[in-house]
């Protein structure tokens, strides 16, 4: 378990060290002039002092391998980084967005897994009957729905045809809000993104959790508790549905950090100012150190959630601790 | 398992094989149709999508159907040709991850030890690496193009591919006829393409109608976010300019958000059934 544990861990030591790599060799081996593909800036704008000194700042001009290595002691050391476009250390643009994307993947989050294994569990005990199927069958319909479509339609039904909701951003720009007045804001920008992501995240926590519970329902514990007598909803929601947890979690840690990527997207239909728009910003803008850094921060999110899903996991199957 | 497995009469497992045929033949019609449509475009649809045909913003009519969009093309004639670019990248770039996700898959089987090692290390770099993410920053860099899309599509869904074949071949490599023919001296090309490959066939053109599923929604994100071909136009980027220029803010989203976006459902969902029927057959858990 222990060594078990280390492999694990070197692993995301490995996952991190290829995305800083990726970072550092993609603007450098693309097509394109590297100084504006690392600085983000129009080069043909610059007067050749500008220039020279823009690539003493960013380092061009030392060799290869002592720009890795400055890299990723900038990257250790936390510092993300100036944004030339906006005249700002990075850092405190993440800093800024971060909470926003918090929020809507973290409220998606405990949506989803309240249906999805309410739902799940109530599809494997109905398992091959008529409403287990119809469920299937739009579970994998709604795997298929394209995310960015579903938002544009919410907003047309919503916020247009309705006028219930919100269409843009996370608060009502310019006003002066406060205490609960101001929490309910932020809540109505927030339900539209968090109603799509959480219908994006449900078939998958659907499908693991009737899965998890099938398996674990051929299990001989669940005939035991059977034979013992106890009753079919005990049997259930105390021995299936508990058993059923782990992989289910798993799956939620997963999703989790598949959100954080996934909200690129959604936060670019919502215009809604978290970490997601922030890579659509810079990759429209051209602002190159923006967009690694906010890739960067992601990779760590998916990171800590993949770690916490092993932590996580013994807790809740003791028995995958015997391996 | 195998208790629970007996217990089930036969006539209820009938039934259930039906139900995963049925949506496997449902997801057979959707693709057919959708072939048909981009084969025959020029003949489906009314108008040249790149011409001006009409003046921009205009409601359905007899004449454009899905009425024109803000320069005053056809909409429904885009939506027509748009299948082509969707059906084209989805499943080209499933090409491509199979022939990635199979090469390592069969290999990191065959030889589990040290090369298998190292590629199931890398396969699982790729699995975790945040996905979106990446196909962005790279579509970024390596700018909008058809090929483009296609292979950065193509080389970050391979990996799950690849580990699903892998398991499938580290189980035939120790089967009787694999270790006779190895007896026998053959060399191991000959044990991996004769007893190894046919028998990976039927798995991985399972996991490759999954993945061309992924890929036209892969597709439809990148092109919805303006990094697709900027000359060709596909169901993602006619959603793009109808973002760019508000359509969904107007009573034109029944026309211009709406269309687009079943289609794009219609494709990912007729390969997902497809893939889920094979699933099925190979492994059921219905």
């Amino acid at each position: 378990m222990r060594r078990l544990g280390l492999r694990r861990l070197g692993q995301y030591v490995l996952v991190f060290g290829v995305a800083v790599t990726l970072n550092f060799l993609l603007p450098r081996i693309m097509p394109g002039n590297p100084l504006a593909l690392i600085a983000g800036v129009d080069v043909g704008l610059m007067t050749p002092d500008e220039r020279a000194e823009l690539i003493e700042q960013v380092g061009l001009n030392r060799p290869l391998i002592v720009q890795y290595f400055e890299y990723w002691k900038s990257i250790l050391t936390g510092d993300f980084g100036f944004s030339y476009r906006s005249s700002r250390p990075i850092s405190e643009i993440i800093a800024e967005r971060l909470p926003w994307t918090l929020l809507i993947t973290g409220a998606a989050l405990v949506v989803s897994a309240v249906v999805g294994i309410i739902v799940g569990a109530f599809s494997a005990w109905r398992r091959g009957k008529k409403s287990d199927l119809t469920l299937l069958t739009g579970m994998i319909s709604l795997e298929s729905l394209p995310s960015f479509w579903l938002g544009m339609l919410l907003i047309s039904i919503f916020s247009v045809q309705l006028g219930w909701l919100p269409s843009f951003g996370a608060v009502t720009p310019a006003s002066d809000l406060t205490g609960w007045a101001q929490v309910g804001d932020v809540v109505e920008h927030a339900v539209l993104p968090t109603v799509t992501l959480t219908v994006l995240s449900i078939p998958g926590v659907y499908l693991t959790m009737r899965y998890a519970m099938l398996e674990v329902l051929g299990e001989d514990f669940i005939r035991t508790a059977r034979a013992k007598g106890a009753s079919e909803r005990r049997v259930l929601f105390g021995h299936v549905a508990r058993n059923a947890m782990a992989p289910v979690v798993t799956f939620l840690a997963i999703r989790f950090a598949f959100s954080f990527g996934g909200a690129v997207i959604i936060e670019t239909v919502f215009s809604y100012p978290g970490l997601g728009r922030l890579i659509f910003e810079a990759v429209s803008g051209r602002d190159y150190p923006v967009m690694q850094a906010a890739f960067l921060v992601i990779t760590i999110a998916v990171l800590v959630a993949n770690l916490f899903a092993d932590i996580i996991y013994p807790i809740l199957d003791p028995r995958s601790q015997e391996e | 398992m195998s208790a629970a497995e007996q217990s089930i009469p036969t006539t209820r497992r009938r039934r259930r094989v039906s139900v995963a045929d049925r949506l496997g033949l449902t997801g057979l019609i959707i693709v057919v149709l959708l072939v048909v449509m981009a084969v025959f475009a020029p003949w489906i649809a009314p108008y040249d999508p790149t011409e001006r045909v009409g003046t921009p913003f205009q409601p359905p009519s007899a004449a454009h159907w899905l009425g024109t969009n803000d320069v005053g093309q056809d909409l429904f004639s885009e939506l027509v040709f748009g299948s082509r670019v969707s059906l084209t990248v989805g499943v080209v770039a499933a090409l491509v991850a199979l022939l990635i996700g199979t090469s390592v898959g069969v290999l990191a089987g065959y030889y589990p030890k040290r090369l298998g090692a190292i590629l199931m290390r890398t396969v699982d770099v790729v699995l975790i690496l945040p996905f979106l993410p990446l196909l962005i920053v790279l579509a970024a860099y390596l700018g909008r193009s058809l090929i483009n899309t296609i292979v950065v599509i193509g080389v970050l869904i391979w990996a799950g591919p690849a580990r699903i074949i892998r398991s499938q071949v580290l189980s035939l490599r120790s089967r009787e006829y694999v270790l006779a023919s190895q007896t026998m001296g053959a060399p191991d090309r000959w044990a991996i393409m004769r007893h190894v490959l046919p028998r990976t066939a039927l798995l991985a053109t399972g996991t490759f109608v999954r993945a061309v599923s992924g890929a036209i929604l892969l597709e439809a994100a990148l092109s919805f976010l303006g990094l697709g071909d900027p000359i060709q136009k596909s169901w993602g980027s006619i959603l793009f300019w109808a973002q760019s220029r508000g359509a969904f803010l107007t009573p034109a989203w029944k026309w211009w958000v709406l269309p687009p976006g079943i289609m794009i459902l219609l494709a990912s969902l007729g390969f997902a059934l497809i893939a889920f029927a094979m699933e099925e057959r190979i492994n059921p858990r219905l």
